[in-house]
């Protein structure tokens, strides 16, 4: 479905995005992690189209979307800023980001109150989007993305600083999508968020990809140990071991019961291992 | 082409939305337009004396008396003119509110106060300063009554007029012998009652208070008004002045307007938005210049259609039509120019906001160009309110038909073009986000 190819973007000396490959399927949810200044959003603005390339190109369905600006009328963006007329009332905005896709009369409406239906704003569909909270404008942001119907969703930190009722319903919704089949690029620096939504994930620091692959491969390869932890006459114990089952076991055999608990490798661990350093530290992108 | 309108439909939309914006490009010219045709016509409140031209066509003792007290009269100030034609220049130049003339047959028509006729005058007035002109009739026949006191206390005079009036009734037809004698018996107790007066006054007292307080009804003086033959080439009232000035204050709310709204939109991240939409930057600018431009030409036809409320006379509709046309298209060149280089939205509002107060003050929006001395006139050059100012004036009273056009027409042209190709090759080096 998405195809990047070798997609390089050099400011003066210094290089946001080296040499970056990948296919992302149709259907999948693809999530772009890294911590700010990684090279996400710079990613994400050359597969728009937005910012050309250096070098490489983005394909989708085979399509160069250099060659083909047509081509992103079947994609939908959010970006991570809300891009938003705080004038104008939900369903202004929707209906005027609609017809900019070409949709028009029925056809428009329809798409409108489909998109505020999706993200549950139909209720406030009146109101101008200024008086909304950060959450429903947020919301509004991913409506405003969804309205012409793409196939391709391009979604950048759709979910930063929003309430956790919001960012479930934004999780929620994503999952809606993904059922019905649209393709979805997600970056976040979220890991828990990643670890529900995404099939796959490409971890980015400083312009380059580090390691690929669904969660299970990523933990397997670079989320490390185990670590097994309990208590005993000497305060708290840890085992560092890559069968954490096993290990509980010989514990529990041995009448060990106090503090015990398994601290598994996640997302953040990948990271850390592959960097050295946690993801939320980094500077701005 | 559907998407170019929609881009500007949505910011007008904008543009009504936010009521500062609306109130500085649609209300705040419409005000500035009000207040200085007010200023400029003369609303009620203190006034100086009202300068008044005077031609002396009679020439006689009666009229120079007449002219001589009608300059020391409070509250007006006498300018002499040579002729008729000098006085009304005077009036049409605005540097008199009237021109009053004392007609070749003055002196006789003094001495027909007794015998139904009376002290005939003649001024011409401005039609768009008829209050002064009122007040003027009044001065005039305040007058009147002071020349008929003096001719009660110069029995020489009074005897010349009686002679002049029993000759007059002494040819009529229409009197009765009976009616004759009456009138005789009249002007000679006339005659008696002038000499005893004149006898008992002090040498130079005149009873010109008394009989200006029991005129009653009476008026010596009959005003013959004319009004000011219009001059196609000056204004036909003083909204026809204030009204470009309007036109001034409401370009320069459309340019600051959408200028700052195009910055907005980077800034905003809704650029972003329309750029990953399937057009292309062009009808992204295309749309904001249009509604840019249709926002000055609602504006100046707002501005215009009040100003024939307040009677301004549009005097040559065809170029009135282009002059808002093509000040539309200079002032959203000069609204590209000022969002191409504005980097940052602070930079639109106070850079760009001080520049064009600067020259919207220079260009004919607080005093009117044809005001301003001959140097500030040349320097006002540089700035494109004047060429929109000129322009609209063509259209309302300069009749200097289509050739007069070309000049203002031209350069507000070559802005707008200059200014959408700057802007717009600035515009395209910008980063969505």
């Amino acid at each position: 479905m998405i195809r990047l190819e070798g997609l390089t973007k050099r400011f003066g000396e210094r290089e946001a995005v080296c040499s970056l490959s990948l296919e992302i399927a149709r259907g999948e949810v693809f999530g772009l992690l890294g911590p700010n200044g990684a090279g996400k959003t710079t990613t994400i603005s050359m597969m728009i189209g937005t910012l050309p390339p250096t070098s490489g190109d983005v394909h989708i369905d085979g399509k160069s979307l250099v060659d083909d600006p047509s081509l992103r009328r079947r994609v939908g963006v959010a970006p991570q800023a809300l891009a938003l007329y705080e004038d104008l009332t939900a369903r202004e905005n929707l209906a005027f980001f609609g017809g900019l896709y070409g949709l028009g009369g029925r056809e428009l409406n329809a798409a409108v109150d489909g998109a505020l239906e999706m993200v549950g704003l139909r209720d406030r569909a009146g109101d101008r989007s200024e008086t909304f909270s950060g959450g429903m404008q947020r919301r509004l942001n991913l409506a405003a993305a969804l309205v012409h119907g793409p196939d391709v969703l391009l979604l950048d930190e759709p979910t930063a600083g929003v309430d956790p009722q919001s960012r479930n319903s934004i999780i929620e919704l994503v999952r809606s999508l993904k059922a019905r089949g649209t393709t979805i690029v997600y970056t976040t620096h979220y890991m828990e968020e990643a670890q529900k939504l995404c099939d796959r994930v490409g971890v980015m620091d400083r312009g380059s990809m580090l390691a690929l692959g669904t969660i299970h491969e990523l933990l397997k390869d670079h989320g490390g140990d185990s670590v097994v932890v309990y208590h005993d006459e000497h305060g708290e114990q840890k085992i560092v071991t890559r069968d954490p089952a096993a290990e509980v076991a010989r514990l529990i055999e041995r009448g060990v019961r106090s503090g015990l608990r398994i601290d598994r490798p996640d997302l953040e661990s990948v990271f850390l291992n592959l960097t050295g350093r946690a993801l939320r530290d980094g500077g701005a992108e | 082409m559907n998407a170019i309108i929609r881009i500007a439909m949505k910011d007008l939309r904008l543009l009504a939305r936010d009521r500062a914006d609306a109130f500085f490009t649609f209300v705040f010219p419409l005000l500035i337009a009000l207040f200085f045709g007010y200023v400029f016509g003369g609303g009620d409140g203190e006034r100086s004396a009202m300068p008044v031209a005077v031609v002396n066509e009679d020439g006689g003792a009666a009229s120079k008396w007449f002219v001589e007290q009608l300059s020391k009269a409070g509250g007006i100030e006498a300018k002499p003119a040579e002729t008729r034609e000098a006085g009304e220049r005077l009036v049409r130049k605005g540097d008199a509110a009237a021109c009053v003339i004392v007609p070749k047959d003055f002196e006789d028509s003094t001495k027909k106060v007794f015998s139904g006729g009376g002290m005939q005058l003649e001024a011409i007035i401005d039609p768009k300063r008829s209050a002064e002109a009122g007040l003027l009739e009044g001065r005039l026949n305040e007058l009147g009554f002071r020349q008929l006191a003096r001719t009660f206390t110069d029995s020489s005079m009074m005897n010349s007029f009686l002679d002049s009036a029993r000759e007059d009734v002494s040819k009529s037809t229409g009197l009765s012998p009976l009616q004759k004698g009456i009138f005789g018996t009249f002007f000679d107790s006339v005659s008696s009652l002038t000499r005893e007066v004149t006898s008992k006054s002090a040498p130079g007292e005149t009873m010109n208070g008394a009989v200006g307080e029991s005129g009653g009804g009476f008026r010596p003086v009959t005003v013959t008004m004319h009004e000011l033959r219009m001059d196609p080439n000056s204004p036909n009232n003083s909204f026809a002045v204030s009204f470009p000035q309007g036109v001034v204050w409401g370009l320069m709310g459309c340019v600051m307007a959408f200028g700052v709204s195009l910055v907005q939109e980077r800034r905003r991240g809704t650029l972003l938005r329309l750029c990953v939409a399937p057009i292309t930057r062009n009808q992204i600018l295309l749309g904001k210049a249009a509604a840019c431009f249709a926002s000055c030409v609602i504006v100046q036809v707002i501005l215009l259609v009040v100003a024939r409320l307040m009677g301004v006379r549009i005097g040559h509709p065809s170029i009135m039509a282009s002059a808002v046309l093509v000040s539309s298209v200079g002032f959203t060149g000069v609204m590209m120019l000022l969002a191409g280089l504005s980097r940052s939205e602070g930079a639109a509002q106070g850079f760009g906001r001080a520049l064009l107060l600067v020259l919207a003050l220079i260009g004919g929006g607080s005093i009117p160009l044809f005001f301003m001395p001959r140097l500030m006139q040349q320097i006002s050059s540089v700035s494109p309110f004047k060429w929109a100012t000129i322009s609209i004036e063509n259209g309302l009273w300069r009749a200097d038909g289509w050739d007069a056009m070309l000049l203002p027409g031209g350069v507000l042209l070559g802005i707008g073009v200059i200014g959408f190709l700057v802007g717009w090759a600035a515009m395209r080096r910008w980063s969505p986000t």
